[in-house]
């Protein structure tokens, strides 16, 4: 097991969370691969906190970790309040910035 | 005599101005207008006793000099509002403040019921105050600043009744036509701070007479724009348009503003500047021919008029033509001589003027004037007493001035010079005897007739009065030594070597001068009052050549297709092309510019989330990338 896997499982979880951002419209879904590619990063943290022998990137992690739980209230909070005015959590329908 | 108190003279009026003008609306129009004469009578006290002071000094020491103020400094150029009272200036702030005191007084009753009762106060005010600060200015600057104040209370003063549209016109003309004159005075002032690093008058008389490294041709043009600048406010030919328009104002504006003081103004400037003059006797030269061609052409355009104010404003014109001649010969006592006389007895003919129009209830044509001797006899006698002055009577105050002028006009510029100089105060006695028509011959108005009251008649009385005795300042007579000259201390014109024929043919003149005028002036008389009828009808049979004389020459039409009308098409060019196409165009076109440029890039915002999430790792990675690329990494 080299540095090598550990970031290219990050790698991929990311791509997974970003393509799942583009292509979903559910947002709570949306929400869901926010969270993967939080995670993802969290992961190529840990690694190379392990594999170089310093403890920044564990540190790091505990502050995304504080973050994303944060993000994760508001994010629900949104959608909420996304859903009592739409009626819809389709974010293909909701186009109210549409210039 | 007391410098500090010099201040004195300009404060008066300034706070006429003030007290009228922030609170005249709680007064009645008695106050308004006691406050108004009071504040000049003051002023005039004070002046009386500077001038007392002033001849009891030694002639050397009637110089007194106040700064008030260091306005502008800049290395050798040091502008000071500084006042400087000499007997030139003292003679100017006497005829100011003399007969701006009487107009006040004829005003108050003149200007009675008038809306404007008391903005009228406050304008002649305001005048009188920029007009002693022209005249007790130091330096040219200070000057410049006196002369567009009187020029905008002159503006002010015009166009008084401004519901009316000739009075609003004759008004912006006056305004224009000053501006032309003034842009050569500006230039005037310009070349001079840049030649001599100094405006102050006195500087500028040590400078010019020593050694100063400036060539004839820079002083020359000095003197030419300062002239230019004398011939706008004094209403020289060609710029002497404005004037004869000028009577739409109140008749006591025209009195003191456009007879006696600020049209005089050109005058006494060139008189301040003397020692420049003498520097440069081709613009000498050229001075005299433009006032001798202003004398004559004015003299035969108010032949013409049938207006009273208008004949006397091309009158006005006329003899300030001469004072210029005087100027041109070097006679600036002579000048400054006639300046005072003309001041007192024009002054008079406009307030009988103004009389007359009252007691016709705002009668101006000389068509319907007629045996007015018998209804208002005082009025009558002061206007005839101003009339024989302005036609040089003997021994009435025009007489004196006149022949001092014709006289020195013959000296300086030979024969042919003074003939047409001398044809111009024949036809000044032809156009004074024109307006006798006035008084005399058969009644030809109608209704009723308003008396003037005493406050209009009193003024009328001082200067007919001053009018008569005036002349006395010319004494004694044949030498250029009189008490006037000797009191202004101008230098005096070595007399060349044959002075013993020259005394002697000098006495001659004047005696035959005297009586021919006085011959035509009677002829003139008996022709516009027992054969009034067939002058008139003179007139009729020649239609053309009373139209060329009443429209002076046709003047203002050339001026309109020389100069307005292009100027109005240029204008409308303006306003239809380069204003709304280009100017316009401009900014709306930024405009359009702006709303297109935001239309194309509103197409970028989808609304769609998943569009931004994409730009913001799309931007991610290209700022990425372009970072790693230029570290080298691949």
């Amino acid at each position: 097991m080299t540095l090598y896997h550990f970031v290219g499982l990050g790698v991929v979880l990311f791509a997974i969370g970003a393509a799942g951002f583009f292509i979903r419209n559910n947002a709570v879904v949306l929400l869901l691969c926010i969270e993967i590619m939080l995670n993802a990063v969290n992961l190529i943290f840990a690694s190379f906190a392990r594999f170089l022998y310093g403890t920044e990137g564990q540190i790091f992690i505990f502050i995304i970790m504080t973050i994303a739980a944060a993000e994760a209230a508001v994010g629900l909070g949104i959608i909420i309040a996304l859903y009592r005015s739409h009626k819809t959590l389709d974010m293909s329908l909701i186009k109210d910035l549409k210039g | 005599m007391i410098s500090e108190y010099l201040w004195l003279l300009l404060a008066f009026p300034a706070l006429g101005v003030l007290v009228n003008g922030l609170a005249g609306n709680r007064f009645r129009e008695k106050t308004v207008a006691v406050i108004a004469a009071s504040s000049i009578g003051l002023s005039l006290a004070v002046a009386l006793g500077f001038f007392c002071e002033m001849t009891a000094a030694a002639p050397d020491a009637r110089i007194v000099a106040t700064t008030l103020y260091n306005w502008l400094a800049d290395g050798a150029l040091q502008i000071r509002i500084g006042l400087l009272l000499d007997p030139l200036s003292m003679v100017m702030v006497l005829v100011v403040l003399g007969i701006g005191f009487l107009i006040h007084i004829y005003s108050a009753s003149y200007m009675k019921g008038d809306d404007g009762y008391r903005r009228f106060f406050v304008y002649l005010n305001l005048f009188i105050f920029f007009m002693l600060l022209l005249v007790l200015a130091d330096n040219l600057v200070l000057t410049f600043v006196g002369w567009e104040g009187v020029g905008l209370c002159s503006y002010l003063l015009i166009g008084f009744w401004h519901q009316k549209k000739p009075a609003c016109d004759a008004g912006r003309k006056a305004f224009i036509v000053n501006r032309i004159g003034d842009y050569g005075f500006i230039l005037g002032i310009l070349l001079i701070i840049v030649v001599f690093q100094t405006v102050d008058y006195r500087e500028l008389a040590t400078i010019v007479k020593g050694s100063h490294g400036a060539t004839p041709g820079i002083i020359a043009l000095m003197a030419l724009l300062l002239f230019m600048g004398a011939m706008g406010k004094s209403a020289q030919f060609p710029l002497h348009v404005w004037l004869p328009d000028a009577m739409e104002g109140p008749t006591p504006v025209s009195a003191l503003i456009h007879a006696a003081t600020m049209v005089n103004a050109g005058v006494y400037l060139m008189c301040r500047v003397s020692p420049l003059l003498a520097q440069s006797p081709e613009v000498l030269l050229v001075i005299a021919a433009v006032g001798l061609i202003t004398a004559v052409y004015a003299a035969f355009s108010a032949l013409g008029q049938t207006d009273v104010k208008r004949v006397l404003a091309y009158s006005t014109v006329s003899q300030i033509g001469y004072m210029f001649v005087a100027v041109g010969s070097g006679m600036y006592a002579a000048g400054i001589f006639h300046l005072v006389t003309h001041g007192i007895f024009k002054g008079l003919l406009f307030l009988g003027a103004g009389a007359v129009i009252h007691a016709l209830n705002g009668e101006q044509e000389i068509s319907r004037m007629g045996g007015l001797f018998r209804e208002i006899p005082a009025t009558a006698v002061a206007f005839i007493a101003g009339l024989l002055a302005l036609a040089g009577v003997f021994p009435l105050a025009g007489f004196f001035s006149k022949d001092a002028i014709l006289w020195g006009s013959f000296e300086h510029f030979g024969t042919n010079f003074w003939l047409v100089a001398f044809a111009g105060a024949l036809l000044t006695a032809l156009y004074c005897g024109k307006l006798f028509g006035v008084f005399f011959g058969r009644k030809r108005y109608e209704g009723h007739l308003h008396r003037p009251s005493m406050l209009m008649v009193a003024p009328l009385a001082i200067l007919a009065a001053a009018a008569l005795t005036a002349g006395l300042l010319g004494f004694p007579m044949f030498t250029k030594d009189t008490f006037f000259a000797r009191f202004l201390g101008f230098p005096i014109t070595a007399i060349t070597a044959d002075a013993g024929a020259l005394h002697n043919l000098e006495i001659i003149m004047t005696v035959l001068q005297g009586a021919v005028i006085l011959v035509i002036l009677t002829a003139a008389v008996y022709m516009f009052t027992k054969m009034r009828d067939r002058m008139a009808a003179l007139g009729d049979a020649f239609p053309k050549t009373a139209a060329l004389l009443a429209g002076g020459f046709g003047l203002d039409r050339i001026n309109d297709v020389l100069f307005v009308v292009p100027v109005k098409i240029l204008a409308r060019f303006n306003a239809r092309i380069i204003d709304s196409r280009i100017i316009d165009g401009a900014v709306n076109g930024m405009g359009h510019l702006t709303m297109f440029a935001g239309r194309l890039l509103a197409g970028l915002q989808t609304g769609q989330l998943r569009h931004y999430a994409f730009s913001v790792i799309a931007g991610t990675f290209l700022i990425l990338g372009t970072a790693l690329y230029f570290a080298g990494l691949f």
